[in-house]
């Protein structure tokens, strides 16, 4: 049996008669890395204060560990976590200062050498007496990372953890991230609008629009979904009789460049359209086929009008 | 149950913000100590000859002082977390409302027993007034009262913080004035009009005033009826303030408010 380490059962809340999170339910599994996506205003923030106990729910359950939050609260925030871009720490004390804070608050023993160890992965050792207000953003995100990992969490909550971290610090992170999921059986909800991050890290993805869960599945899984891949060919001359067999064939397609034709194609039918314009006589000197990505899966539901289950 | 080390943390926050903010150093230290002159040369002053006026005004500063330290410490303590957009972190970790509460509560104790400390040294000196001299057991009970009255005050106006944001910020600085003209913190109930001599009734620490200055010209007197009116009254206010502000931190999460306080 799997060991679910958050459980969410038709959670609700309603901000007057605006409801912005509409009767969600899903799990968590130990050691899964589950991302969290949708469009602004999908609901994403609001569930995570909900299952950081900062917002109520209007009704609904929220479960860790197998235990009710609402009346666990204290043993189950020792064991989880949580990281944000967008929260910070005291500004007014130091780096240092607000580690110890935080350390105290976590019951965190052997603090100091804890601390010591974290700032020196995510190399901010040279921060440690500078006041937390004077720090960068992507600073701040590395001490905000290195705050929710102090308690040894099972469960941390990251709300876009790296949306101010260059590519260097964010790939630290990413990795970072991959080798507790290894070593530790780290489990994380993982919000973030960069899809190349959920697709690396991500074990299943959660799509939230207008309140709702309108997708669930594995990266691989939703962007399977999409069936239209774009298949990029280069071709010399003889355009005439490439537009004719692509309307024959009833193909969407458009030309970017001279000798350059870009057709929006389901996959499984790649093979017959290259094969086919061969034998019509065109001459095709490159080919590359662009897969759906998760991005394409995001545009597509937050682009779309109806919120039926994707 | 209050947990110690979580307790120890928050403290630790509190004196890692004390001793680095200017802010706090110039409100609960220089001010008071200031106003403590201030307050004394005037007493000397207006009061001429007769030296009961000036004790009484001299030990209403002091008293004054330690509500101010303490109300102030339990209202804008928070407010140093929630301009920093540290508040989440802090409901995020497993700290509970109680210790919270109780933190603030103690922070605000201990800087005001060491302001309180100071400022009766400072009296000792400059104006050859000893506090003492109101009688330890005196001092003592209107200790206990004036807590009570600064933590009710604190916890409510915590309460309309988290519940309406910091557009209400300045009634934690703002409200207290109010009530020091009215509890008769530096003048006997007497010299008040009658209507607000009714509203001045119904404040504990104008029981705490009145039996002061009794104590100025007897100090071997304890003034019972005073002290217990005035710890009823404040017992029923703590009550309420802490349904009160329970209520309030309760919708501030259901409304959202809570997390929109940082942003």
């Amino acid at each position: 049996m799997t060991d679910v380490i958050l459980k969410v059962e038709n959670l609700v809340k309603n901000f007057g008669k605006f409801r912005a999170v509409d009767g969600i339910s899903f799990s968590v599994p130990r050691g899964k890395i589950v991302g969290f996506l949708g469009p602004n205003g999908a609901g994403k923030t609001t569930t995570i204060h909900m299952l950081l106990g900062v917002t109520s729910k209007t009704s609904g359950s929220i479960s860790y560990f197998g235990d009710n939050f609402d009346t666990h609260r204290e043993t189950i925030l020792k064991r989880i976590n949580f990281a944000s871009a967008f929260n910070t720490l005291q500004n007014r004390i130091t780096v240092w200062e607000n580690l110890v804070v935080f350390s105290l608050l976590y019951e965190v023993r052997n603090y100091t050498k804890k601390i010591e160890e974290l700032c020196n992965h995510f190399e901010i050792e040279s921060l440690f007496h500078k006041r937390y207000n004077d720090l960068s953003s992507g600073q701040r995100t590395r001490v905000n990372l290195v705050k929710s990992l102090l308690n040894d969490p099972e469960l941390i909550l990251m709300d876009e953890p790296t949306a101010s971290l260059d590519p260097d610090i964010t790939d630290k992170t990413l990795t970072l991230i991959e080798k507790l999921k290894k070593e530790k059986n780290l489990t994380l909800l993982y919000t973030s609008h960069n899809m190349d991050e959920i697709t690396r890290i991500c074990d299943e993805v959660i799509f939230l629009d207008h309140g709702k869960i309108v997708a669930q599945d594995t990266p691989l899984g939703l962007t399977k979904r999409v069936k239209n891949a774009e298949l990029r060919l280069e071709f010399d001359g003889k355009e005439k009789i490439l537009k004719k067999y692509l309307n024959e064939k009833k193909s969407v397609f458009s030309f970017p460049n001279p000798n350059t034709v870009v057709v929006k194609v389901e996959e499984k039918k790649i093979p017959e359209i290259i094969f086919g314009l061969s034998q019509s006589g065109v001459w095709i000197t490159d080919i590359e086929v662009i897969k759906p990505s998760l991005e394409d899966v995001f545009l597509q539901i937050a682009r779309s009008k109806k919120h039926d289950k994707y | 149950m209050i947990n110690i080390n979580r307790v120890v943390g928050l403290l630790t926050q509190e004196f890692f913000i004390t001793l680095r903010s200017l802010e706090v150093i110039i409100d609960i230290l220089i001010s008071p100590l200031t106003s403590l002159v201030i307050f004394g040369f005037l007493a000397l002053f207006l009061s001429g000859t007769n030296i009961f006026i000036a004790h009484g005004l001299l030990s209403g500063v002091l008293l004054w002082q330690t509500i101010f330290i303490i109300q102030y410490s339990v209202s804008v303590g928070s407010l140093w977390n929630i301009w920093s957009r540290n508040l989440s972190n802090m409901f995020i970790s497993p700290i509970s409302l109680t210790e919270y509460i109780f933190t603030y509560s103690i922070s605000g104790i201990i800087k005001a027993g060491i302001i309180f400390l100071l400022s009766s040294f400072l009296t000792l000196i400059i104006f050859h007034f000893n506090i003492l001299s109101l009688g330890l057991l005196n001092l003592l009970l209107y200790f206990v009262n004036i807590i009570f009255f600064a933590l009710w005050l604190g916890i409510i106006l915590l309460g309309l913080i988290f519940r309406f944001g910091t557009r209400i910020q300045a009634f934690a600085w703002g409200v207290l004035p109010v009530f020091q003209s009215l509890s008769a913190a530096y003048y006997p109930v007497s010299i008040l009009p009658k209507p607000l001599q009714y509203i001045a009734n119904l404040i504990p620490v104008t029981y705490v005033f009145e039996a002061m200055r009794e104590n100025l010209v007897d100090a071997s007197v304890i003034s019972w009826n005073l002290l217990i009116t005035g710890f009823v009254l404040n017992i029923i206010y703590f009550i309420f303030a802490v349904i009160f502000f329970s209520f309030m931190f309760k919708e501030s999460k259901r409304t959202g408010q809570f997390t929109r306080l940082e942003g």
